[in-house]
């Protein structure tokens, strides 16, 4: 620890520590722009600088640790007029209009920055250049007149996501923000459309499409949740206005993704385009009809009530693993204890799972990695998935590890996206990735597979991700592996409640067996065209569904259930991470929860499907250790 | 010493900052009590006094050579020079055709809009002002004190015009400063 001294007031820092950290310990706020709490320190903006004491000129304080016993000034009349002289070079150097910026009333920090000093006017004229716009991109629009060419984009496009497609060309005021090298518009560049650079802007250079003019900060509501896209669980933040979603963005609080999301957590779900379904409806006449619930209910008591008991051709019925825990249990005990149903599953079917549980379950031990061991691993061993095609965020991980020296290995016999930048490939032949685990672990085969042996054995914190192209055996083999080098394993697994499935044994192949109705429990989950057609024959169908969906065809009843943004559940995520969702809408009314909806037809049957949901996930043994 | 002698005008604006000006509502009868107003777009006396104002309000940017000649008018008949509003501190919204030719908006707002038939043309007429890139007001005479917003609210207006009527300086901070 060494002494500071800012502001007249002394306290003890860790050696280091920046003196605008240190400054922030000491109570002292320095006004700052280009730097961001998340991104490496980049001294670009000078708005942070102070005086130090026998230093000749001032210093930023966002790059400059603190050296024992310097004395530090933040507010002197020269730091002031400093402040005020680069505020009004920052304006003149390109085109800050506020009136028609987006961000204008409390959301920009150039402005606030400039308020803070007092600025009630620019002392040099803006540039009058028109900078290029490049409006290519469906999310955002980037906006050369409103950059101060903080590099924040830049840093979190590297930094957080290891995509590197922004960058700048040029030097000094002709430098400009371009993807790709400039070789070509944002929207036809390698950017995968995760919105980080959206969310660290401080000024509206990048624009957000969806929620540009929506709202100010001060004017939206703000929820802390999960997204629910898939497994993965990351944090996000939900701005809401007048029960209308405004934007998503990622919780840099949060334990998983630390701020970053994909494009499935932040714009997707803004894109929503399917008709809302608000109330139950019932077929009459070959038409599907508005109902209330109570005749939604009857209907489907009549029909599936006489079916109670008949394991084999009863009542088929499927789950979205995008529904809460709690609704899933409710789904389990009345389908499987109740209705005694022997066809329960979900719409993933357990691929992503079930191999991983039967191994589980023999070993006696359950094996959930942490995924932040990637940020600090030194060679990671990809199997079976693609992580550029789904589970991104997991993808950054590793991609934005590359540039510390970690390694990449891949094991995959399909293309992999990722290959570009792995380290080492191995493609085994079908059905032989048991034996390349093998070979790595007896360092045996071709050179390549020695090589990635070797990168292995050198490893001090190997990390061992896999996907569903795994089966039980090369699984096994994958464990063997792993253990033989003391390495952490990561399942990926499927949608955001795969685990829960999982631990429900929710997990086994769908198939029809001439069953005589079927109970889909959609949520605001997709169908796909595989059960499309596998239900369109059963003669009686239950949708329990957010959207409108194909299955409409086919369904007697619909229920209307929420979506992602109004759903107050559990999701256990790949890791075992019990995360509470938070509505940031209010559902319709006679919309129901996933839970009470299947709760309610459970009564509706004479059935009690209440209790204890959390004893419900440690049923199957070994139960999933839950992270704390 | 009689009650300080307020005047004011436009240029390349809207007219919105005079409105909010309006919205102080019967709050302009305490400034008229306080103040002399004189001259103004929205009462009958058009020019400020020959003999001079204390205090000269201008509305909008810089745009053309009559603009010009009215922001030298009021600044060599007042004692404190006042610019109202984003287009008189920054340019505002008419600075946005800085970015193109004069010849281009010209074009443009008098040839091209969807709304001008086959006979729209650029206006030549020699009695006409000429057409100027848009400056803020501060570039083309010295400004005392800057008010910004787009308009600047009724309530930020008020406090101006009470502070100039009572001979004291106006400071724009803390909620009143608002660019918009």
């Amino acid at each position: 620890m060494i002494n500071v001294t800012i502001d007249e007031k002394t306290i003890q820092v860790p050696e280091g520590t920046t003196v605008l950290k240190a400054a922030k310990m000491a109570g002292a706020e320095i006004p700052t722009l280009c730097d961001h709490p998340y991104l490496t320190p980049y001294g670009g903006c000078r708005l942070c600088l102070v005086e130090v004491q026998g230093s000749r000129t001032l210093q930023p304080a966002c790059t400059l640790p603190v050296s024992n016993n310097m004395v530090v000034s933040t507010s002197t009349e020269k730091v002031k007029s400093a402040r005020k002289f680069i505020l009004t070079l920052i304006f003149s150097e390109r085109n800050h209009f506020c009136p028609f910026c987006q961000l204008s009333g409390g959301d920009c920090e150039l402005q606030n920055a400039a308020y803070r000093e007092g600025m009630t006017h620019w002392q040099l004229q803006p540039n009058w250049t028109p900078y290029p716009v490049d409006a290519s991109h469906p999310y955002f629009i980037l906006d050369n007149n409103r950059c101060i060419l903080c590099r924040r984009c830049v840093r979190a496009c590297g930094e957080l996501v290891g995509n590197f497609t922004l960058g700048f060309e040029e030097r000094g005021s002709l430098s400009m923000l371009i993807a790709d090298l400039g070789s070509t518009p944002l929207g036809e560049s390698s950017c995968i459309s995760c919105g980080s650079c959206v969310q660290v802007c401080p000024t509206g250079a990048i624009i957000d499409r969806q929620s540009a003019y929506k709202g100010h900060v001060t004017q939206v509501d703000t929820t802390s949740s999960f997204c629910i896209g898939c497994s993965i669980g990351c944090g996000i933040t939900v701005a809401a206005r007048d029960n209308q979603l405004v934007r998503i963005e990622g919780d840099w609080e949060a334990a998983v993704n630390g701020g970053v999301l994909c494009k499935v957590g932040r714009f997707y779900p803004m894109d929503e385009r399917r008709e809302r379904i608000t109330t139950p409806l019932v077929r009459k006449d070959g038409a599907l009809k508005q109902a209330t619930w109570e005749e939604a209910l009857a209907h489907i008591v009549g029909q599936i009530k006489p079916l109670t008991g008949q394991k084999e051709t009863g009542i088929a019925a499927l789950a979205s693993t995008r529904l809460p825990a709690e609704a899933l249990v409710n789904f389990k005990k009345l389908f499987v204890d109740h209705l005694k149903s022997g066809m329960v599953t979900t719409l993933e079917e357990g691929f992503s799972t079930a191999p991983a549980a039967r191994l589980a379950e023999k070993m006696g031990k359950s094996f959930e990695g942490d995924l932040n061991t990637l940020d600090s691993s030194d060679c990671i061993l990809v199997a079976g998935i693609d992580l550029v095609q789904d589970h991104e965020v997991a993808g950054f991980f590793i991609k934005r590890a590359q540039p510390h020296g970690t390694k990449l290995i891949l094991v995959d016999a399909k293309v992999n996206s990722l290959e570009v930048a792995a380290d080492a490939v191995i493609k085994p032949e079908a059905g032989n990735m048991t034996v390349a685990l093998d070979n790595l672990s007896k360092k045996a085969g071709s050179p390549e597979m020695i090589a990635a042996a070797d990168l292995l054995a050198k490893a001090q914190h190997p990390v061992f991700v896999f996907g569903n192209g795994l089966g039980e055996t090369e699984l096994q083999a994958l464990i063997n592996l792993a253990a033989s080098v003391n390495g952490v394993v990561i399942g990926m697994k499927g949608g955001a409640n795969s685990l829960v499935a999982s631990q429900l044994q929710l997990d086994a192949p769908f198939k029809l067996n001439g069953h005589k109705a079927a109970f889909v429990a959609l949520g605001d989950d997709f169908s796909t065209q595989k059960f499309e057609d596998e239900l369109k024959n059963v003669p009686f169908l239950v949708v329990q569904t957010a959207y409108r969906s194909p299955l409409f065809d086919s369904a007697s009843v619909v229920l209307p259930v929420e979506n992602w943004a109004e759903i107050e559940g559990h999701y256990l995520n790949l890791e075992g991470r019990l995360q509470e969702t938070h509505p940031s809408l209010q559902a319709p009314q006679g919309v129901y929860s996933n839970a009470l909806a299947i709760e309610t037809l459970a009564s509706a049957l004479g059935f009690d499907v209440k209790g204890d949901w959390k004893a419900e996930l440690a049923a199957r043994t070994p139960a999933v250790a839950l992270v704390a | 010493m009689g009650k300080p002698k307020i005047s004011s005008d436009w240029l390349a604006g809207c007219a919105g900052c005079h409105m909010s000006l309006l919205d102080i509502d019967e709050r302009i009868i305490q400034v008229a009590e306080l103040a002399d107003l004189r001259a103004t777009p929205i009462t009958d006396l058009k020019a400020p006094d020959e003999s001079g104002v204390d205090v000269g309000i201008l509305e909008g940017g810089v745009n053309n050579s009559a603009n010009e000649e009215v922001a030298h008018r009021m600044r060599s008949r007042c004692t404190l020079l006042v610019a109202l509003g984003d287009c008189a501190v920054f340019g505002g919204v008419p600075a946005m055709r800085n970015f193109f030719t004069l010849e281009e908006s010209l074009r443009r707002a008098y040839v091209e809009t969807e709304s001008t038939d086959s006979e729209g043309k650029i206006p030549d007429d020699p009695e006409l002002a000429i057409p100027q890139r848009v400056r803020a007001l501060s570039e083309v005479v010295p400004v005392d004190i800057f008010v910004p917003g787009c308009p600047p609210d009724a309530n930020t207006i008020f406090y101006v015009l009470s502070e100039l009527a009572q001979g004291r300086r106006p400071e724009i901070t803390g909620d009143k400063l608002d660019w918009h």
